[in-house]
């Protein structure tokens, strides 16, 4: 004997909405039969006839509807007597492999900026290719391993991005994009130890490293900047070394982590969000160079990506799971969501930069998925095709999911969001 | 006439205390007839009861009595005042005898005895109360005609005092006579009691009745009348008279009228039907309407007076309900609200006692009330309980008769020629027979003789109970949870490597050893592929490969930070090799310091050069890393850098007396720190804070002191063959791993033998290791398995260090039988590293 409930179905994609008239349905429904309701509501609403069916996701208690709507409301404990207000929403897109850009060796570092993907390799080279996937620049510079990459400016004529690397430097380029020439502009020293990763401030003029000498460095980001030159004796010496690009002294250090920072986000203009493998993250002030708060795990993290759309963080950490910290809140648990699918290390993280629950991840068990916050059990889709460990993902431009692995391959997936 | 008189005086007295009225002693007399009327309404209803009513008039009399000594005192009061008013002074002597006497006489005991005196002078006396009678008669008459008043009475009983007090000399006679009167009196008074009913008696017929009345009030001597007793009447059924008068005289029958009498009499007498006979004078008494009215209400089962009021409404003098002013006017004693000592006393005594246990509080004794019942039979399993004999021993329990010992077995029961043989061959040795009798088979019970060996089986039987020594067997019950030790859960022992996380792949042979860099970023590994690789730990990428050209067998990195440093030992050879990552300027630092070997100015005594040389890399290897080459004479098996960062010692175990090599990087100069070879040396260790020195044998660990060149300690691992010792970043706890699947947990404080021995592994352990911050140790052994513990060391000394095995993980894959070569924690997070002969470096996290 089938147990009915009463749902209510809302939504706040206007174009979708249906009539708030509860309706009665068994208690084993699943998302599938609502998703068929739907779509058959919305067909009688259209009076052409000429209805395209969608996929609907639906949310019930601020959760994705995976399992069948009893279980849902037992996991959550909710009596089944009550109406059940059903939000449901577009169903998020497939999104479907691109392509496959092959480097020579291990992908450690991607981001994506209008149309241009730029790549970090174990091999000590830049690549710059076109969202197309085609290899546009192979730039050699650096003498250990890239591990970080960030756009900083980007017009139709000249483009900056600066990449930091185990060879302790971060370097500022500047790439000319009709002359499709690079430069090396200005030469970041200060790190004792290999770099890990590279923040870009939202006013693009600044922009922060860290690394396994612990120190968080704020550099300046603006390529015709030299205020800050011939402060240091050295960097002259070393400018000599470099030729043409000029070296470049970090304007703050910040001091705090005990282990490597692996992960920094600017999250406004003075404030930087740090993730650490000494089980922290923290939020950093500019202005007054300091710690704001901290946030202690309990294993090390090896990367955050702090959305600006809710506020919230994830993070990868030394297991298999993704966390989710809210920075704000000082009240209850710190880990608001725990998102466990993966089998092995998740190394990187990325939000999605339109929608506000999205987020993608990449694994040492070769897979990237598309995960929903509000659907912590499982992800929304996995991206395989990796061949080995994921090491680096971005999802910068909406239509875009890149990864780079140790499969020397970057993995292109069409997210094919409208919007 | 004077006994008369002084009735009446009597009378009178009482009252006129009572204020006497006519109409008030109409009343009495009205109350007197129902008292008679009661009397006779009862005498006649029950005839049976008679008796009761004759104690009852005992009673009564005996109560007149008393009022009569009250009486005589009364008279005595009135004596005095007469003889004041007499004139005969000359009588108060007789008089007080005279009282004297009547006190003797009114005893009941005494009574018959004077009586019998006075019946002596009888005749005499007779005479005169028959002059009394007459004397009676008159004053009656004289009251008669006299309208009674105070004056006359006194009157009266002026003349009458004199004569009582010359009469009473016998009492005994008043009282006679007394009867007598009444008994006339009061067939007068019954018939002047109807006429004063009927005919309405002027008042001084009232007054007359009222003397009767009062003449006859004591019940005894109305009643008695005749004097046979409470007998059957139908007892002189058969003779003309009734029964005897107080005088002996004969009270005759009534006339018995015939049917026509009566018959008449019913016609004619309207007061026939409240005519009664009283049957103890044979006499009519016509009943009053009072009487019937008594009768009546008595029928019909209400209260015989009239006027009393059984509605009338209840006082209720004393009340259950405590009042305010209680009904006693006396005040409470103070005793009654003070408290009582000697209670006080009680209860103190009844505490301590339930204190004691001595008395138990009543519902505890209401228990031991219940019944008890008791196992009359107990069963066969249970130990019976003696009062006397403690902790008795049953005897054993005899086996059941089977069929055999039936009189009638089945037939295969019965011997046959063969077993008969066998029981008779066991004839010397008895206990050995299967069965101590021959089944016999009897075709009735009848034919079942007497056992013939009964009286010596029960000898034998006692005899075994006797002699057999019976102990108690003491069985210990011991379960096998209790043994173990109580352990903290591992789940709060957390952090600690739980699953693997990461596998190194690149070596193409057994990886002997690996080591990682201080910071935890890099790990080094060297294997039996003749190489040494880099590799980065949090994403498995193989920075670097170095070709050692020998096998390496331990690689170790220099904890000096301000080196980049890989101390490798390959085959003969220990290589300081610069890993080329970290810190760039350390790098090159290391390679500035390494450069150029500085100047050797003190000479090398010739044990130490044909041990050690050192060399400096050539050009062709330099760019691979390797820095300075020490040559050893023999196969280097082990490289151990002190904490510091300067020195290293390297174990060579064929190397006799100079397996031992302490070398000094800063002057690129060797020792021998031992002249004597102690056995074959495994392992080495520097002390991580002191200047102890750790040598392995293949049974011992000995301790020596750098500074002071000594022995300091020697560990008994008793095992047979050490593989390896780690030690705890405190300095104080050992850990020893031996081929002989052992591990051992030395307490350096506590003792020289091992302070606990962990048998975990199933096959050699080959390699141990201590977390340099959580309280994590590790092995790895032959058997795949790398087994992680938690091993707490307490700053208390007096507390000893907590170890709880907590994981086991296998994920090594076989090659060789040999497991997991070497075992290393990740320094700032709690990993683990593990080396195996499967080509592969695993991490678990």
């Amino acid at each position: 004997m089938a147990v009915q409930l009463q749902v209510r179905f809302i939504t706040k994609q206007r174009k979708y909405a249906v009539p708030n008239t509860p309706f009665t349905v068994p208690s084993s429904v699943g998302s599938n039969e609502l998703n068929s309701l739907i779509n058959e509501l919305l067909k009688g609403n259209d009076p052409e006839k000429c209805y395209r069916e969608i996929d609907f996701d639906f949310l019930v208690y601020g959760e994705v509807l995976r399992v069948p709507l009893s279980d849902h409301l037992e996991e959550h404990s909710i009596s089944s007597e009550v109406t059940v207000d059903v939000e449901y929403f577009e169903r998020v897109p497939a999104p479907e492999p691109h392509d496959c850009l092959l480097h020579d060796d291990w992908v450690s570092a991607v981001q994506v900026r209008d149309g241009w993907i730029l790549s970090g390799c174990y091999d000590n080279t830049l690549h710059l290719w076109t969202a197309k996937g085609k290899h546009q620049l192979t730039i050699p510079g650096h003498t250990g391993p890239v591990k970080a990459v960030a756009w900083v400016t980007h017009d139709d004529m000249l483009a900056t991005f600066v990449s930091a690397s185990h060879d302790q430097t971060a370097m500022l380029w500047e790439w000319n994009v009709s002359t499709n020439a690079v430069e090396c502009i200005h030469v970041c020293r200060g790190h004792e130890r290999g770099l890990e990763c590279a923040g870009v401030s939202p006013c693009q003029s600044r922009m922060a490293t860290g690394g396994w000498d612990t120190h968080l460095k704020i550099w300046s980001a603006d390529i015709h900047e030299k205020s800050n030159e011939g402060r240091e004796s050295v960097s002259k010496r070393l400018k000599t070394e470099h030729g043409m690009s000029q070296v470049r002294t970090p304007l703050m250090t910040l001091k705090g982590h005990k282990e490597a920072i692996s992960a920094v986000q600017w999250t406004d203009t003075s404030e930087i969000c740090t993730a650490s493998w000494d089980h922290t993250l923290r939020l950093w002030d500019t202005v007054i160079g300091g710690i704001k708060s901290e946030i202690v795990g309990n294993k090390s993290f090896f990367d955050a990506s702090w959305s600006p759309l809710s506020g919230m963080l994830i993070t990868a950490s030394a297991d298999k799971h993704i966390r989710l910290y809210d920075p704000r809140s000082n009240e209850g648990s710190l880990v608001k969501s725990t998102f466990t699918s993966h089998t092995q290390w998740v190394q990187s993280v990325r939000w999605s930069t339109i929608e506000d629950h999205l987020f993608i991840s990449g694994s040492y068990d070769q897979q990237v998925k598309l995960w929903d916050s509000r659907s912590p059990k499982a992800p929304l889709f996995d991206l395989t095709g990796h061949d080995g460990k994921v090491l680096c993902c971005d999802w910068s431009k909406p239509e875009l999911i890149v990864s780079g692995g140790s499969d020397n391959t970057l993995r292109i997936f069409h997210s094919n969001q409208h919007k | 006439m004077a006994a008369v008189g002084t009735g009446k005086k009597r009378k009178f007295i009482v009252s006129g205390r009572n204020e006497y009225v006519p109409d008030a002693s109409e009343e009495l007399v009205d109350t007197r007839h129902a008292y008679q009327d009661e009397y006779f309404l009862t005498s006649i209803t029950n005839d049976d009861d008679s008796s009761d009513e004759d104690d009852e008039e005992l009673d009564e009399s005996g109560k007149n009595d008393d009022d009569g000594d009250d009486e005589v005192v009364f008279e005595d009061d009135d004596g005095e005042e007469s003889g004041s008013e007499d004139s005969g002074a000359s009588s108060l002597g007789d008089e007080i005898t005279g009282d004297a006497d009547y006190d003797s006489g009114s005893d009941y005991s005494e009574y018959g005895s004077e009586e019998t005196e006075h019946e002596e002078e009888g005749e005499v006396e007779e005479e005169e109360e028959e002059e009394e009678e007459a004397e009676e008669r008159k004053n009656d008459e004289s009251s008669k005609g006299i309208k009674v008043s105070d004056k006359s009475e006194e009157k009266e009983s002026a003349q009458s005092k004199p004569l009582f007090k010359l009469k009473q000399t016998t009492s005994s006679k008043i009282n006679k006579s007394s009867t007598k009167l009444s008994s006339t009196i009061l067939r007068n008074g019954n018939k002047k009691n109807v006429m004063n009913e009927l005919a309405q008696a002027d008042e001084n017929r009232t007054i007359q009745q009222a003397d009767d009345e009062y003449k006859s009030d004591t019940s005894d001597e109305e009643d008695i009348r005749n004097t046979v007793g409470n007998i059957p009447m139908n007892w002189y059924d058969d003779y003309k008279h009734l029964g005897y008068d107080w005088d002996g005289k004969k009270v005759m029958k009534p006339l018995k009228e015939d049917e026509l009498d009566s018959f008449l009499k019913r016609m004619e007498d309207p007061n026939f039907w409240r005519t009664v006979r009283d049957p103890q004078t044979g006499q009519d008494v016509v009943l009053s309407d009072a009487d019937v009215d008594i009768i009546q209400r008595l029928q019909a089962q209400k209260i015989p007076d009239a006027n009393f009021d059984d509605a009338a409404p209840w006082v209720e003098w004393f009340t259950s309900e405590v009042m305010q002013t209680p009904i006693v006017r006396v005040p409470d004693h103070k005793r009654s609200f003070l408290p009582s000592r000697i209670e006080a006393r009680k209860v103190a005594k009844m505490v301590h006692a339930i204190k004691m246990g001595w008395m138990k509080p009543q519902e505890e004794k209401k228990k031991s009330y219940e019944p008890k019942f008791f196992m009359l039979w107990q069963t066969d399993e249970g130990v019976e309980h003696m009062r006397r004999i403690q902790n008795h021993i049953p005897a054993p329990k005899r086996h059941l008769p089977g069929h055999a010992e039936s009189y009638n077995p089945p037939p295969e029961y019965l011997f046959d020629k063969r077993e008969l043989k066998e029981w008779n061959k066991l004839r010397t040795t008895p206990w050995k027979r299967k069965l101590h009798f021959i089944p016999q088979k009897y075709n009735s019970l009848r034919a079942v003789p007497a056992y013939d060996r009964f009286v010596n089986e029960r000898f034998q039987r006692c005899l075994d109970l006797y002699l057999c020594p019976r102990a108690r067997k003491m069985r210990l019950t011991i379960q096998p949870e209790d043994l173990l030790p109580q352990l903290p859960n591992p789940k709060d022992l957390q952090p600690f490597p739980t699953v693997m996380s990461m596998v190194y792949e690149g070596h193409t042979d057994m990886v002997r050893s690996i080591t990682v860099e201080s910071k935890g970023q890099y790990m080094v590994s060297g294997s039996d592929d003749l190489t040494v690789k880099v590799w980065e730990i949090s994403t498995g990428r193989c920075l670097r490969t170095i070709p050692v050209g020998g096998v390496v067998r331990s690689v170790s990195w220099c904890p000096n930070q301000a080196l980049a440093l890989i101390a490798v030992a390959a085959d003969r050879k220990v290589l300081l090799v610069n890993p080329g990552v970290g810190d760039h300027l350390v790098c090159s630092k290391t390679d500035v310091l390494l450069e150029e070997a500085p100047e050797q100015d003190v000479v090398v005594s010739e044990r130490v050069k044909t041990a050690v040389q050192w060399e400096q890399a050539s050009e062709d290897v330099w760019k691979n890393g390797i820095r300075v080459i020490i040559n050893h004479f023999k196969e280097v098996k082990q490289v151990a850098w002190h904490g510091r960062g300067d020195y290293f010692a390297t174990v060579m175990p064929e190397g006799q007396n100079r397996s031992v090599i302490i070398h000094q990087l800063s002057k690129r100069r060797s020792q021998v720190p031992f002249s004597k070879s102690k056995g074959l040396v495994q392992c080495v260790l520097f002390h991580p804070i002191r200047p102890f020195f750790f040598v392995a044998t293949q049974k011992h660990v000995r301790v020596y002191d750098l500074a002071k060149q000594e022995l300091v300690k020697k560990l008994h691992s008793n095992s047979k063959w050490i593989s390896s010792i780690a030690i705890h970043p405190g300095g104080d706890n050992l850990l020893v791993g031996t081929y002989d699947r052992k591990m051992l947990w030395f307490d350096l404080d506590l003792s020289t033998k091992p302070y606990q021995t962990l048998r975990l592994h199933g096959t050699a352990v080959r390699g141990v290791a201590y977390h340099k911050q959580y309280p994590l140790f590790a092995s790895g052994s032959d058997d795949r398995s790398l087994i992680i513990c938690h091993g707490m060391v307490y700053n208390d000394l007096l507390q000893n260090p907590l170890i709880v095995p907590l994981k086991r993980l296998s994920n090594h894959e076989p090659y060789n039988d040999f497991g997991i070569f070497d075992v290393i924690f990740h320094p700032t997070q709690p990993w683990v590293f593990s080396s195996g002969a499967d080509k592969t470096i695993r991490l678990y996290t």
